[in-house]
């Protein structure tokens, strides 16, 4: 499943740039996101609940921060089991930084998400509209945490 | 590999709300079981409390009154519906509806009340009874409520229902005068769930063929079974012909919101929207002319 | 914790203690050695899992045993009398309605439950009533010109 868009920050590009890679930043912006926990400077440990109807997913997952090309591009890659052992996640996430003037950025991300196992398998139309939804919280989260550290 | 877990089979209807007032969220309702067997066999719903409410004979029944219409109890059976004399006479498109559902198997087993709290947008009862007008009846220790179907179904199975409550009856209000219902969904298997259902009930004047009242329910368009009401409008007040019915068609394409799977992707699903829109506002124009 | 479950099984009651999540074919199978119905997809959509419930064809798969506590159950070791073979297996067996045999004791509930509730059914309701039930091997084509024998009554029953 592919999510993908792009929005503009009034804010000068290395502070963006900055933000999004403190941290936990990205991991923090999914939805449903528990513990969080740093590995190192580029890993991330967390848990993430989620609930559709009947199906409640309790997720451990590991991010890594892979392509890393200041201030413009930036990659991480996730996977996460279920704690059932009932689906498999994996995840693929660039975030892609434009500078339109000193004080404005384009910020284009692209999420590839993908399931397998029971979950996808025998949840699949459950969990298809599900993870649609999820993505557009996740990229609604980075926009707010964005502004709201950022403003613009 | 379904885990262990405590099940109790109430008597009564009090019995069964009694138990969802003790243990909320943390228990899982069970009917027929013919949708959430499915998942509980894989894993993916597990209960630590089940509550079987099967046993529950007061809600299995079905009710026709000339002026208030029909009453059918949550837990009466798809088979029993399709079989019905007086839903066969009266209001035949559930009947229809409730024929082309699952197998015999799953309808001898399976129930009305079951399948709309399950919620799954490409479920058949639920655009069939939006169609029809229809309002539910929910249950609990502190009381009872009623709503509208359409505002029963909250997002991707998610429904409004609260914590110890149940859904007990569905209404479907007395058929106006000069009004036709009809149904269809497309599949490509028969039996299979709707790759896209289009249930549409036209109201017509007297004998002026214009369109005084119309319903066009989507089911699997939308996260929820999806009311039309763009493409209502543009049938609304007038004079119901086939360039509208195709106008109609084609703004129901636009409103509806499907996803892309396995089965079909968005595009089709949106061109599907459109023929059948058209193909069953025919055929309820059809019955209308003929009541 | 285990519950009490009595059920008549083709006619001989039983009464069984199993766990709730127990599912109605593995009552049959594993507990009362009925091997006959068989599981064959374990998603609900095969039908080989039928079997009748109080006069209604059910997937035995889909059905906690608890909820046909009570019940009579007709599965397919009950459709003979004896070793005299049910009209509807005769004619499976004249008109090649099997190959593989893995679907055929559902498909053989589904066709008696249909003939108990329509003695004379035409042949779109023939195949409605096998609808639920999905074969590999035969096309369909021979288990419908099956229950058509049957139907016109070609094996008539001694009573």
């Amino acid at each position: 499943m592919l999510i993908e868009g792009k929005f503009t920050m009034k804010a000068p590009i290395q502070q963006v740039w900055d933000f999004l890679l403190e941290p936990g930043t990205l991991a923090s912006c999914v939805p449903g996101a528990e513990k969080m926990e740093a590995i190192d400077d580029k890993t991330y440990e967390g848990v993430v609940k989620q609930k559709v109807g009947p199906i409640s997913v309790r997720l451990k997952f590991t991010q890594t921060l892979t392509e890393i090309d200041p201030p413009k591009h930036v990659k991480a890659i996730g996977r996460g089991a279920d704690v059932t052992k009932a689906g498999i996640f994996s995840q693929e996430t660039t975030v892609d930084l434009t500078e339109i003037s000193k004080d404005e950025v384009e910020v284009a991300y692209r999420s590839n998400v993908s399931m397998v196992g029971r979950l996808a398998t025998f949840g699949e139309r459950i969990m298809r509209a599900k993870v649609n939804k999820v993505g557009e919280e996740f990229t609604r989260n980075l926009q707010e945490r964005l502004r709201s550290r950022i403003g613009g | 590999m379904i885990r262990d877990f405590e099940y109790f089979a109430p008597k009564t209807l009090k019995e069964a709300l009694t138990l969802l007032d003790k243990y909320q969220d943390e228990c899982k309702v069970i009917a027929g079981g013919q949708s959430l067997l499915i998942l509980m066999r894989q894993g993916l719903v597990t209960a630590q409390y089940l509550i079987d409410i099967k046993g529950l004979s007061e809600l299995s029944y079905i009710k026709s009154d000339a002026r208030e219409g029909l009453r059918i109890g949550a837990l009466t059976t798809h088979r029993a519906i399709e079989k019905s004399p007086v839903i066969q006479k009266k209001f035949s498109v559930l009947a229809e509806m409730e024929r082309r559902l699952a197998s015999i198997q799953t309808r001898n087993w399976g129930t009305i009340g079951g399948n709309i709290c399950h919620a799954d947008p490409a479920g058949d009862p639920a655009p069939v009874l939006m169609a029809l007008n229809a309002t539910l009846s929910m249950a609990s220790l502190k009381g009872k409520r009623n709503m509208a179907v359409e505002d029963f179904c909250l997002d991707y199975f998610e429904t409004a229902l609260e914590p110890g409550e149940l859904l007990t009856e569905i209404r479907v209000p007395a058929t106006p005068p000069h009004t036709g219902t009809a149904y269809t969904k497309f599949n490509v298997i028969e039996s299979d769930l709707a790759t896209v259902g289009v249930a549409l009930s036209i109201t017509l004047g007297s004998s002026d063929g214009v369109c005084r009242d119309v319903r066009i329910a989507l089911g699997a368009a939308a996260p929820t079974p999806m009311r039309a009401k763009q493409a209502e409008a543009v049938l609304r007040g007038k004079k119901v012909t086939n360039n509208l019915l195709k106008e109609a068609g084609e703004m129901a394409s636009t409103e509806a919101e499907p996803l892309s799977d396995i089965y079909a992707s968005e595009e089709y699903r949106r061109e599907l929207v459109k023929v059948l829109v058209n193909r069953v506002g025919k055929e309820a124009l059809a019955r209308a002319k003929q009541a | 914790m285990k519950k009490e479950l009595r059920l008549t099984v083709n006619g001989q009651p039983y009464e069984l203690y199993i766990k709730p999540k127990t599912l109605l074919v593995e009552a049959l199978r594993d507990h009362l050695g009925l091997t006959g119905t068989k599981r064959g997809c374990n998603c609900s959509s095969c039908g080989a899992c039928t079997v009748i419930l109080n006069g209604m064809a059910v997937k035995s798969c889909s059905i906690l045993a608890l909820q046909a506590d009570g019940g009579e159950i007709l599965s397919i070791e009950g459709l003979a009398k004896g070793t005299e073979l049910h009209p509807l297996q005769k004619a499976f067996l004249d008109h090649g309605a099997f190959q593989c045999g893995f679907c055929t004791p559902g498909m053989l509930m589904s066709a008696t439950a249909l003939l108990d509730e329509n003695p004379k059914p035409n042949k779109e309701q023939m195949k409605e009533g096998i609808d639920g039930n999905i074969c590999r091997c035969t096309g369909y084509n021979s288990i419908i010109r099956a229950i058509t024998a049957v139907v016109k009554g070609e094996y008539k029953e001694e009573k």
